[in-house]
């Protein structure tokens, strides 16, 4: 394995607030990474701006040795793609093209999609199970379906790198196994890097290969088993109500 | 291309092409249709003043009702698809504003210069014409500074219904003080008039527009992924700066050319590209923007020939025929626009 993120003294926020700073992790590729902390941590913040969809306060961000943060919008698309909460409002978008707008970076001046770009969309839709769906619009989906389509528009995107806002928002017990399932697939199966933020912590720790906690705007990362056996992991998540049992691995209730 | 669209694009080629020989055809002089059709073709008619009637006047009339149709329509779509807004049009950014100040301030401004409007019929038009570009890009060239400085194209949006406002009170504050013959001329140039419009401008007019239709279409590709919101955009590699710097000005050029020498057509802009979604189903602009030039010449050509129905004796503003197309559809809009948001 060899190391292809490295975030260097990264400080992430807006003009007038620092949501965390110093922050500096490197990681080997193939690895699954849960996003953990509580609300208003700055998970979303964080995720952005390792999309460079959102501008850093400072620091750098190399994946596979590129300057994610300081190439093109162009180039940085090729590299990596995002998966956010934001609601979508679209009318006579039908699935099967909404997934081909992950194509966009590939086709020409019109955005006219090739065989090979086709091809790459089915792929997708074969691998997150929506063939089911593919011909249907966009705005008769269910939420869950909708989270589905647009993780295949991530992987028609073809980046090595895949970010997720809460992706299993919205989904029932079911879908979010499956859906955390197919991300390990990513990882296992298709070399990608994926990053998903969750408040499934329990899941979270089953599934992933690291785990990057923010707290208090601090960014720890650690893998899964010696992130439990951290007092600070205790901390963030416990309180009056509930406790985490770091001998079953999971929360319980006071 | 389905054939659904191919077969849109024709009929509504073939419906423009029969609605702007009728409007030369229509008119207070009659003239009978064959001589219409013979002086169009570049042969003479049986007398010279309807030589003069059907070149001079009807001709560029129609002629600007297909370019300012086609414009407005497509800066209208371009409008809606960059501010997410199903009510957004040419003029919500304040630019045709900036154009009225400018003609408002040549106007009633030559006015209180000594000067009366009617005593410069010769460079009127073309100072009207000067002056309301200079006011669209004054306004544009602000907004550029604006959106330069705010990432946020909703605060551009409420900026832009803003200088509208504030450019409205102005021209009150002119308008009370001008004198009443200015005052009239302006009234008329904001009621739109594309009887004004001569060959001379048409000149202008026509590669300009040829420019911005054709510069639109080649936005189809960043107008489409636009439609996913700003975030995802850029995720998927537009550069957002650059292609809505790009989307503006062609709005502007292409609203701006228009406004001047047409004065401010209002509805077709917000209506027309509602049509086109509608008919054609879907949110691809390379499918819309040309169907949107198609509609926006079609139903501009019906107002230009229902304000100079022969049965009346002078010309009903233009602006008035497009209110009276446009409201009900708006109306339509904002109930469309409920019952989606009520499913979702």
């Amino acid at each position: 394995m060899k190391t292809d993120l490295e975030i260097a003294n990264l400080s992430i926020g807006y003009p007038n607030k620092t949501i965390a700073s110093s922050i500096n992790i490197s990681t080997n590729s193939g690895q699954l990474i849960a996003l953990i902390g509580r609300n208003g941590d700055g998970k979303s913040t964080l995720l952005k701006t390792l999309a460079g969809v959102h501008p850093p306060l400072s620091g750098d961000f190399r994946f596979r040795g590129q300057p994610v943060l300081t190439i093109s919008s162009s180039e940085r698309a090729k590299l990596l793609s995002i998966v956010t909460t934001y609601k979508m409002m679209l009318e006579h978008v039908c699935v099967r093209d909404f997934i081909a707008f992950g194509r966009y970076p590939y086709t020409n001046w019109l955005g006219v999609t090739s065989e090979q770009d086709d091809s790459l969309v089915e792929q997708a839709i074969e691998l997150c199970g929506i063939a089911s769906f593919s011909d249907r619009h966009y705005e008769e989906l269910s939420d869950g379906e909708k989270q589905r389509v647009h993780i295949a528009r991530a992987i028609a995107q073809q980046g090595e790198l895949i970010l997720l806002d809460e992706p299993t928002t919205h989904l029932d017990l079911i879908n979010k196994i499956e859906l955390l399932k197919l991300l390990k697939s990513l990882v296992q199966d298709h070399g990608k890097t994926v990053i998903f933020s969750t408040h499934m912590v329990e899941h979270a720790l089953r599934i992933a290969d690291e785990v990057w906690m923010i707290r208090e705007g601090v960014v720890h990362h650690a893998s899964p088993s010696e992130l439990v056996k951290d007092e600070l992991f205790r901390e963030t998540f416990s309180s009056n109500a509930v406790q985490f049992d770091p001998a079953s691995g999971s929360f319980r209730m006071i | 291309m389905p054939k659904k669209h191919r077969v849109f694009y024709l009929l509504l080629l073939l419906s423009a092409a029969g609605l702007f020989l009728l409007d030369i055809f229509i008119g207070s002089v009659h003239i009978p249709f064959q001589e219409v059709v013979r002086v169009l073709v570049g042969g003479q008619s049986q007398k010279e003043t309807w030589d003069i009637i059907i070149l001079q006047s009807r001709l560029p009339q129609s002629l600007a009702a297909v370019l300012c149709g086609a414009a407005l329509s497509v800066s209208g779509l371009k409008m809606q698809t960059l501010f997410k807004n199903p009510l957004a049009g040419p003029y919500i950014l304040g630019i045709s504003s900036g154009g009225a100040l400018g003609v408002a301030l040549f106007i009633m401004g030559a006015g209180a210069l000594g000067f009366s409007m009617g005593d410069l019929s010769l460079n009127s038009s073309l100072g009207i014409a000067l002056s309301s570009i200079l006011g669209s890009v004054s306004i544009l060239s602000l907004l550029i500074v604006v959106i330069r400085r705010l990432n946020d194209i909703m605060t551009v949006l409420i900026l832009g219904v803003m200088i509208g406002s504030v450019i409205t009170a102005l021209i009150g504050l002119i308008q009370f003080f001008s004198y009443e013959a200015d005052l009239k001329t302006f009234v008329m140039w904001t009621m739109g008039d594309l009887s004004a419009v001569t060959g001379n401008q048409l000149l202008i007019l026509f590669p300009v527009v040829v420019f911005g239709l054709i510069a639109s279409f080649m936005l189809s590709k960043p107008l489409n992924s636009y439609l996913l919101g700003e975030t995802y955009a850029t995720s998927i590699g537009v550069n957002i700066n650059r292609s809505r710097m790009l989307i503006i000005i062609i709005t502007s050029i292409l609203t701006g050319s228009v406004t001047a020498f047409c004065g401010p057509i209002g509805f077709i802009g917000i209506v027309i590209p509602h049509m086109a979604r509608f008919l054609a189903k879907t949110y691809d602009h390379r499918i819309l923007i040309p169907l949107s030039i198609l509609l926006g010449m079609n139903v501009l050509l019906l107002a230009d020939i229902l304000s100079q129905l022969p049965q009346l004796n002078f010309n009903l503003p233009i602006n008035s025929i497009t209110s009276l197309i446009g409201i009900p559809v708006i109306i339509w809009i904002i109930f469309k626009n409920k019952r989606m948001a009520s499913i979702n």
